[in-house]
Formats: C-alpha cells, sequence, structure tokens
C-alpha cells in the first residue's frame, strides 16, 4: 500500500537535506554579517544632517525595501554579470542579493538603535569637545548596541528564510534540494514537510533567544535611572 | 574671560535672544535668574557653540569663538557645562565618565586619565564610588560625577544650567557646596538656578532675564533687597514667597 506519505521517504532525504543546512547557515550569516556592516553605514548616512550622504541612503533603503527580493536576486545574479560581460559566482551573487537587501532593513534597526540613545548624553559630550566621531564611537554605539541585538537576531531568522529565494540560481542549499528530491521522486509531501520542519528547526531556537533578549533588555531599561 | 556683544538667537520665527550684552571677568561668579522660558538655557548654550547665535559676537579669553572657521571642539573644551538632567553616559562608570574625554580628546593614555579622574572624584567627595555606574548613584552624586568631569577638561569657565533643578531637596546642598567651593578656588561660572541662598552668598553679580534681555543686573546684595525694575520685583517676591 503506497499512500501519500512514506517515512523511508524521510529518511532518505534527510541526510541529503542536511548537507544544505551549512549551506543554508552561510549564506544567512554572511549576508547578516556583510549586511550589518552596510546597514550601519546606511544608518549613519542617513542620520549625518548633510545632504549628499542623506540623498543616496534614502534612495538605497527605498529602492532595496520597495522591491521584490526575488527580483533584486535574479537582477544581481543575471543582469548585472550580462551587462558587464562576465561569468558569475552563484554563491557570491547570492550573498551578495542578500546582503545588500537585508542592508536596507538593517539601516533601520540601527537607526532606531542609534535614536533610542537619549540626546542630552550626546550634548554633554560635545560639550566635553568630543567629535561627531567620537560621541557616536565612544557614547551612542555602546549603548545601541545592546538595543539593536533583538531586532537583529530576528533579521537572522528572516534571512535563513529567505536565503531559500535563491535556488532561483541553483545554490545547492535546502530549498533547491527540496525541490530537486520531490520531483525526482515524486514525493512532494514527505520532502516539503521535511523541508518545512528543518527550517523550523533552524529558527525557533533563534526567536526563543530574540524573545528572551528583549525581555532582558526591557527590564533593564524599567531600572530606575 | 567672556564678553558677549548684541548676541540674538531666533528658532525659526521665535525671537529667544534679543541682544544681550554681557562680559564677565576672570574668577567672576555670575548667576542668572529669570522666568521659565526667557532664553537662560539658550544663552548658556550659545556661550559654548551648542547652539549658533543667529547674529552677534562672544569672545571668550579673548577669542572670537562665533568667528568665521573657529573650531567649536576646540572652543569647548575651555568651557565645562554641567546640566540639569546630569547626562552621565549610563554604559561607564564614574570614572571612565570623567576619564573619557580626557583620553579621547586630549589624547592622555588611559592610566593618565584615570589618575587625574579620580583625583577630581575625590575632589568632589566621590573617590569611593569611582567604579559604580550612573544607574547605581543618587541623583546629588550622579550630579557631582558630572561636575568632576567637566572640570576633567581643565576649563577656564564652567556653565551651570539649573544644575539642582532636577534633585531632591536633601541633595541639593552636596551640590551646591561643591559649586561653593570651585567659587572659591577662583573658578569663572556662570550659572542659571533659583537657589537664591547660593545666589546671595556666592554670586558677584546677579543678571534677571526677562523675554531674552537682560534687564537687570546688580551685586546680589543690592538685587535681593532693592530691585529696580517692575519685573524683578514681582519675580523675587513669586519665588521667594
Ligand atoms: N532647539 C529649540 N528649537 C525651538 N525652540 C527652542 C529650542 N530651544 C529652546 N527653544 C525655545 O526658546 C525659548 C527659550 O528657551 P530656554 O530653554 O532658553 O528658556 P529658559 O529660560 O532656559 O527656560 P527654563 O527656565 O524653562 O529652563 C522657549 O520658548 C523654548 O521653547
Ligand atoms: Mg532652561
Amino acid at each position: 500500500m503506497s499512500g501519500w506519505w512514506d517515512w523511508s521517504y524521510v529518511a532518505q532525504f534527510f541526510p541529503y537535506f542536511l548537507a544544505g543546512v551549512p549551506i543554508t547557515v552561510l549564506l544567512a550569516v554572511a549576508a547578516l554579517v556583510l549586511g550589518s556592516v552596510l546597514g550601519l553605514a546606511l544608518a549613519l548616512m542617513e542620520m549625518s544632517g548633510r545632504r549628499w550622504l542623506q540623498a543616496p541612503a534614502r534612495i538605497y533603503i527605498e529602492a532595496f525595501r520597495g522591491t521584490p527580493l526575488m527580483v533584486q536576486i535574479l537582477f544581481i545574479a543575471f543582469a548585472i554579470p550580462f551587462a558587464l560581460g562576465y561569468t558569475p559566482n552563484r554563491f557570491v551573487h547570492g550573498i551578495a542579493a542578500l546582503a545588500l537587501n537585508s542592508a536596507a532593513y538593517i539601516s533601520q534597526i540601527f537607526r532606531a538603535g542609534i535614536e533610542s540613545v537619549d540626546h542630552g548624553q550626546v550634548e554633554a559630550a560635545r560639550s566635553l569637545g568630543m567629535t561627531h566621531a567620537m560621541t557616536m564611537r565612544a557614547v551612542v554605539l555602546p549603548q545601541a548596541a545592546r538595543v539593536v541585538v533583538p531586532p537583529l537576531t530576528n533579521e537572522l531568522i528572516t534571512l535563513l528564510k529567505d536565503s531559500s529565494l535563491v535556488f532561483a540560481i541553483g545554490i545547492p542549499e535546502l530549498t533547491t534540494r527540496g525541490r530537486l528530491m520531490a520531483s525526482r521522486t515524486f514525493r512532494p509531501v514527505e520532502a516539503y514537510a521535511l523541508l518545512g520542519v528543518m527550517y523550523l528547526v533552524l529558527t525557533i531556537p533563534l526567536s526563543y533567544l530574540a524573545r528572551r533578549l528583549e525581555r532582558r533588555l526591557s527590564r533593564g531599561v524599567r531600572r530606575p535611572a | 574671560m567672556i564678553r558677549v556683544e548684541g548676541l540674538h538667537k531666533h528658532f525659526g520665527s521665535l525671537h529667544v535672544l534679543r541682544g544681550i550684552n554681557l562680559r564677565v571677568a576672570p574668577q567672576e561668579v555670575v548667576v542668572i535668574i529669570g522666568p521659565s522660558g526667557c532664553g537662560k538655557s539658550t544663552l548658556l548654550r550659545c556661550l559654548n557653540l551648542l547652539e549658533r547665535p543667529t547674529s552677534g559676537r562672544i569672545f571668550i579669553d579673548g577669542e572670537e569663538i562665533t568667528a568665521p572657521g573657529v573650531d567649536e571642539n576646540r572652543v569647548r573644551r575651555k568651557v565645562g557645562m554641567v546640566f540639569q538632567q546630569f547626562n552621565l553616559f549610563p554604559h561607564l562608570n564614574a570614572l571612565d565618565n570623567v576619564a573619557l574625554a580626557v583620553r579621547l580628546v586630549q589624547r592622555r593614555p588611559r592610566a593618565e586619565a584615570e589618575a587625574w579622574a579620580r583625583s577630581l572624584l575625590e575632589k568632589v567627595g566621590l573617590g569611593a564610588k569611582a567604579g559604580e555606574y550612573p544607574s547605581r548613584l543618587s541623583g546629588g552624586q550622579q550630579q557631582r560625577v558630572a561636575i568632576a568631569r567637566a572640570l576633567a577638561m581643565r576649563p577656564q569657565v564652567m556653565l551651570f544650567d539649573e544644575p539642582t533643578s532636577a534633585l531632591d531637596p536633601e541633595m541639593i546642598k552636596e551640590v551646591l557646596d561643591v559649586m561653593k567651593d570651585l567659587a572659591r578656588e577662583g573658578m569663572t561660572m556662570v550659572v542659571v538656578t533659583h537657589e537664591m541662598g547660593f545666589a546671595r552668598e556666592v554670586a558677584d553679580r546677579v543678571l534677571f532675564m526677562d523675554q531674552g534681555t537682560i534687564i537687570e543686573e546688580a551685586p546680589p546684595q543690592e538685587f535681593f533687597i532693592n530691585p529696580r525694575h517692575e519685573r524683578s520685583r514681582a519675580f523675587l517676591s513669586k519665588i521667594l514667597s
């Protein structure tokens, strides 16, 4: 009897999917790190008060938040190499697309973190003769860093999920493997169910962690000043 | 030490300072009083360029700080400021609060900056609290750390903007005592405060501001006993009652 569910397929797919986990994780973590560097730069540009820095940052953020990630991936992995006439490294282009996209969102996380620091401290620092850069580095960013950890953890969760879209450019991460097995064995139920469970195993601990960090942070805020 | 000539400040259409002229001699202590919103904070903030004057000139120690091209960070090192809300850095302990700008701005090595910071904390009576974070200090202690932090840059002038207004009554004295010590040592000070006892005891001169101008200035004995201007009289009777 062959119903729509057969555990033996799950067992068969598992090691093959498992080999995709490091690739998915690497895509997400690399995009988070690169996206944070670029996102911080965008946030500082946006808050610099200088129009020639603000304008490009705002355009960038609007462009990447206002278009589908899938379109961005296709554009970066196919259109740019085509226009410039080189053979793309798919993996590099996949990470680049995810990083460029998440930078737009991460910039808003950093911006909120920086704005959460009381402006009186900035004035105190400036009144001591500290430059804008010194004030950012020694006073504002160390405090903003605490505030941005939970939303950055959530951004990592988003990236783990969104990295599935790079199946479109053939990187052998989790979703690419799921699709391949589903079509090769005609077992879509086992393949996609297992695929979903594997994403959950990655994301649930992270969202638990993010919630705990958030709670600890709000406790810290309520402590008398 | 301080000379202000024809200072005006607009915030958009709001004309906050309307032609301030002021001289403060070295080692002089000037107390500024006046009703809320009359521009006292704005005047102090212009003196260290936290606000840019709309027009007029300000000289500190003979140098025109309002001249084009003056490095505002260098000016601010000469002018210390203490805020109503203390504005300590909550992620740093008391010692690091005081030592931070000494290290970054004056580029002193950490050990030297910390030794200097420690001696200032002792001066304000908080030598034992060097390792405490601001959240573990009382308001009065926080304000004394803030004074030590401003002194750490060896300013030539100290500005105080209502330094005791955010404090519980029992903590006001410890802050005023530190300020009195400073005055006695010859620090040039401009103090916005409603502590009339402090003004009487320490001030060389009291300025009364209203609606963006200085309408009366006199030594405290004279000002408190016999204010000349109608509005100063009204203000004094209100806060002394
Ligand atoms: N950055 C700013 N932008 C716009 N308006 C401002 C700004 N700072 C101050 N003002 C306005 O300027 C006026 C004078 O303010 P200022 O803080 O100097 O008064 P103050 O005499 O210090 O009053 P208080 O006793 O309440 O501290 C007020 O009407 C205030 O609302
Ligand atoms: Mg004020």
